[in-house]
């Protein structure tokens, strides 16, 4: 949009000079631009006879001449001051893309008719530098020329120089610029400043013939043969071109251009001929990457840029939002995996802390039981030790009196030692059970482990029922891989319970337990003959806390369970199918490892 | 103590067999004669006499179904006479307490001292002995006063409590003569020879008989 408006504006200014001159001027009027390569004053001078010619020739009309340097003229034909402009090959490439400006004549020598090959360029030092013979000498010395925009005056030498493998760009010679005119180049060489310098064709012969310049005094680097009458370092390019502006218009350009082929030739030999191919310029733009050209130069970036930059930011936008979603997505695989890390950590710290509450919660089991025995407990212990002192002081007594008997002496020392095992086995039995122990795996025999736990609740309550084991299974269905000691705890657990549900109703029956096999695994029943439990009762029965003894604890049934779980297997309690009382049923899995390697010990 | 008959008997009643033996044996070491029972109902059942020369009863105060303070209560009421040692646990202070207010001699909390054991036993036979003395004699004297007739028992007391003949026959509204013959015939029934004879006689069975 912002481009529009200006070239808008610019077109109405445009507009406002053509009025303007319409107003100040005849409507005759011709505005000729030209280059003042050597400086105005020359310039009124080399083109005065044109100016003449052409006014001649074109009766009515008001030639005016304006010169200017490369950058005015470009900046004129765009404000729209000028109608024709004469300028060299060069420059003309750079206003015919710039500008587009049409040639309608070429400037000719006078030996030449060829207008493609009028312009070229001589390089000159002093003719007393041996050294310097052609153009490759000036590799490392230090080159004149006016302005690195002249087309004779350098670029048509920076040219051959390149071709020549010595790029003044890359700082193949040192260049020094003097600006117009091109006398101070020549003066530059002649002083000895520079080693060498750039001037138009047929400028030295010009200024040699004008006396301006001592003949001999300069000479050409590597002259070459041409069809041009002056000596020449470069190849020859087409002549200046006289060109119409593209507001022009084409009436106007062919009563110039029929002028301009009827002027006779000007004192220097010069005459207007039929517009030359500038393909060759082109060619020479291409290849120094300047005027129209320049952009191959910034092929740069800043062309590519200028071309594709929507391209690019959009190219750039895409990549930026890449490199931020990845970045996005790798900071989010890493704070997840930090989170992941984390979770598994606290994971196994609360596994770490569930196994050690489990731990603890068997351990507080085994002494709540024990606290629950232990009103007994005292008691059941002083009995065999209260024994044994007696028969050892009995013993002692009867010794002192000279009354001991080989019979008495018999008595009371296998009482002593039954009553001291019986001390040992209660004691062995409480100290292996409230241990606390990690986890453990054996293969026991399961009715090894029932007949254990008999003994040792016998041993802790005198009073206890009898047991009954059934059991029909083989050895293999009997075999089971667990912790011997949770197991008895879950089975003393059981007998207490049934044994405690008979005392309220002061049944004396024997407690029975049956072993089955259930599939892979080796159920346990033990059935009491009290007065069982209300269905609600049964179904909370496993839930901590839950109790219907006036001073448990109710944790027992959910330890069990618990434990019975923890072994793969599981607890249930039903009612006995036949008459009251209640079977509570555990089942293991059996053990696939055959060898017993973990009998108790 | 030769004389089976006059041999101090120690009962032992304790549900705790191996217990229960060691003590026997204890007591037999010292030359007691023990006896065990592993209930209180298998006591009860046994219904020993009392020993002449004297025993006492050693009781678990906790045992199943019947127990050591239930067979006190039911002892009293028979009006037996064995002296009680009660054997307690460790938290059963107060069970004994309750059981020396009615009448236990003394309890043991186990595990005890045989020694201490021992010189309780000891003390409870000798105890038994004397109550037992007492309660002979208080049989006997009881079986010379049933011999009395009615009014021979009425004038036995006033004559006992120093009343002269004529002071009997007044009070008892018959004659001098008659209360003689009374007073003839008490004399040889009771085997008395003075008053004061007989007034021992009727303390011996009511202390406050002459009251």
């Amino acid at each position: 949009m912002g481009i529009r408006i200006q070239k808008f504006a610019v077109s109405l200014f445009g507009l406002c000079c053509c009025l303007a001159a319409g107003l100040t001027f005849a409507a005759e009027d011709v505005r000729i631009g030209v280059l003042a390569w050597q400086g105005e004053e020359e310039a009124e001078v080399q083109w005065s006879s044109l100016v003449h010619g052409l006014e001649e020739k074109l009766p009515g009309r008001h030639i005016v001449l304006k010169h200017f340097n490369l950058e005015g003229m470009t900046t004129a034909l765009q404000a729209g001051a000028l109608d024709f402009v004469v300028t060299n090959p060069g420059h003309y490439v750079a206003l015919e893309a710039e500008s587009g400006i049409t040639r309608i004549a070429t400037q000719v020598a006078e030996a030449s008719s060829d207008p493609g090959h009028v312009v070229g360029s001589a390089a000159v030092v002093l003719d007393r530098r041996r050294d310097l013979q052609s153009l490759d000498d000036l590799r490392g010395k230090t080159l004149a020329a006016v302005s690195p925009d002249a087309f004779g005056g350098y670029q048509l030498i920076w040219a051959e120089l390149r071709r020549l493998g010595i790029d003044p760009e890359r700082g193949g010679v040192n260049l020094l610029f003097t600006d117009f005119p091109m006398a101070q180049v020549v003066e530059a060489v002649r002083s000895g400043r520079v080693d060498a310098g750039v001037l138009r064709a047929c400028l030295l012969e010009s200024l040699e013939r004008d006396g301006i310049l001592p003949a001999g005094e300069l000479r050409l680097l590597s002259p070459q043969q041409s069809a041009s009458p002056c000596q020449v370092s470069s190849r020859l390019y087409p002549g200046w071109a006289f060109a119409a502006a593209s507001g022009t218009s084409a009436a106007l350009s062919r009563d110039v251009l029929f002028a301009l082929l009827s002027l006779p030739a000007n004192a220097d030999g010069e005459s207007w001929s039929v517009p030359a191919d500038y393909h060759p310029v082109h060619e020479l733009f291409k290849e120094l990457q300047i005027g129209p050209y320049a952009f191959l130069r910034a092929t740069s970036w800043d062309s590519l840029l200028r071309l594709y930059w929507p391209w690019l930011a959009g190219l750039i936008l895409i990549l930026l939002a890449w490199g931020g979603y990845t970045l996005h997505v790798e900071h989010l695989v890493q704070r997840r995996t930090r989170e992941l890390t984390l979770a598994l950590e606290e994971r196994r710290s609360l596994e770490e802390r569930v196994r050690s509450g489990q731990q603890q919660m068997d351990h507080l089991s085994r002494l709540s039981i024990l606290g629950e025995l232990s009103g007994t407990l005292a008691h059941e212990l002083n009995q065999p030790l209260a024994a044994i002192g007696n028969y050892a002081r009995s013993l002692l007594r009867r010794q002192d009196r000279g009354q001991l008997s080989a019979e008495a002496l018999r008595q009371a020392a296998e009482e002593i030692a039954e009553e001291s095992e019986r001390a040992a086995g209660i004691l062995g039995g409480i100290r292996a059970f409230a241990k606390k122990r990690s986890r453990v795996r054996q293969v026991c025999d399961i009715a090894t482990l029932i007949r254990d736990t008999a003994a040792l609740m016998r041993g802790i309550h005198a009073g206890a029922p009898e047991l009954v084991l059934h059991d029909a299974l083989d050895e293999a269905a009997r075999r089971v891989d667990v912790d011997p000691l949770q197991i008895q705890q879950v089975l003393l657990n059981l007998l207490k319970n049934a044994w405690d549900a008979q005392l309220a109703i002061g049944s004396t029956q024997p407690i029975i337990v049956t072993l089955t096999r259930e599939a892979e695994r080796c159920a346990v029943d033990v059935r009491d003959h009290g007065m069982g439990l209300a269905p609600e009762v049964r179904d909370r029965l496993f839930e901590a806390f839950m109790t219907t003894k006036p001073d448990g604890l109710g944790l027992g049934l959910s330890i069990c369970k618990t434990i019975v779980e923890a072994h793969g297997g599981e607890l249930q309690a039903r009612a006995a199918d036949d008459g009251p009382g209640m079977v509570f049923r555990f089942s293991l899995p059996l053990a696939t490892n055959p060898v017993a390697d973990g009998e108790k010990t | 103590m030769n004389c089976p008959d006059q041999q101090p008997v120690i009962h032992v009643v304790d549900d705790e067999a191996p217990f229960r033996r060691s003590l026997l044996f204890l007591l037999e070491s010292m030359g007691w004669h023990a006896v065990g029972h592993e209930s209180a109902e298998a006591f009860l059942a046994a219904a020993p006499p009392f020993p002449a020369g004297g025993g006492c009863l050693v009781l678990d105060i906790r045992m199943p179904r019947v127990s050591g303070l239930e067979l006190q209560r039911r002892l009293q009421a028979t009006d037996s006479s064995f002296p009680i040692i009660f054997m307690t646990g460790h938290g059963d202070v107060e069970l004994a307490v309750q059981a020396m207010k009615v009448g236990a001699v003394d309890f043991l909390q186990k595990p005890f001292k045989d020694q201490l054991f021992l010189d309780t036993v000891e003390r409870a036979v000798q105890l038994s002995r004397e109550r037992y003395a007492v309660t002979r004699r208080h049989h006997e004297a009881r079986a010379v006063l049933d011999r009395l007739s009615v009014r021979e028992w009425e004038v036995a007391r006033l004559l006992a409590q120093g009343l002269a003949n004529k002071e009997v026959a007044r009070l008892l509204n018959i004659s001098d003569n008659t209360v003689h013959v009374h007073r003839q015939h008490v004399m040889e029934k009771t085997g008395t020879g003075s008053a004061a004879e007989l007034a021992r006689l009727i303390l011996r069975v009511d202390p406050g008989g002459l009251d």
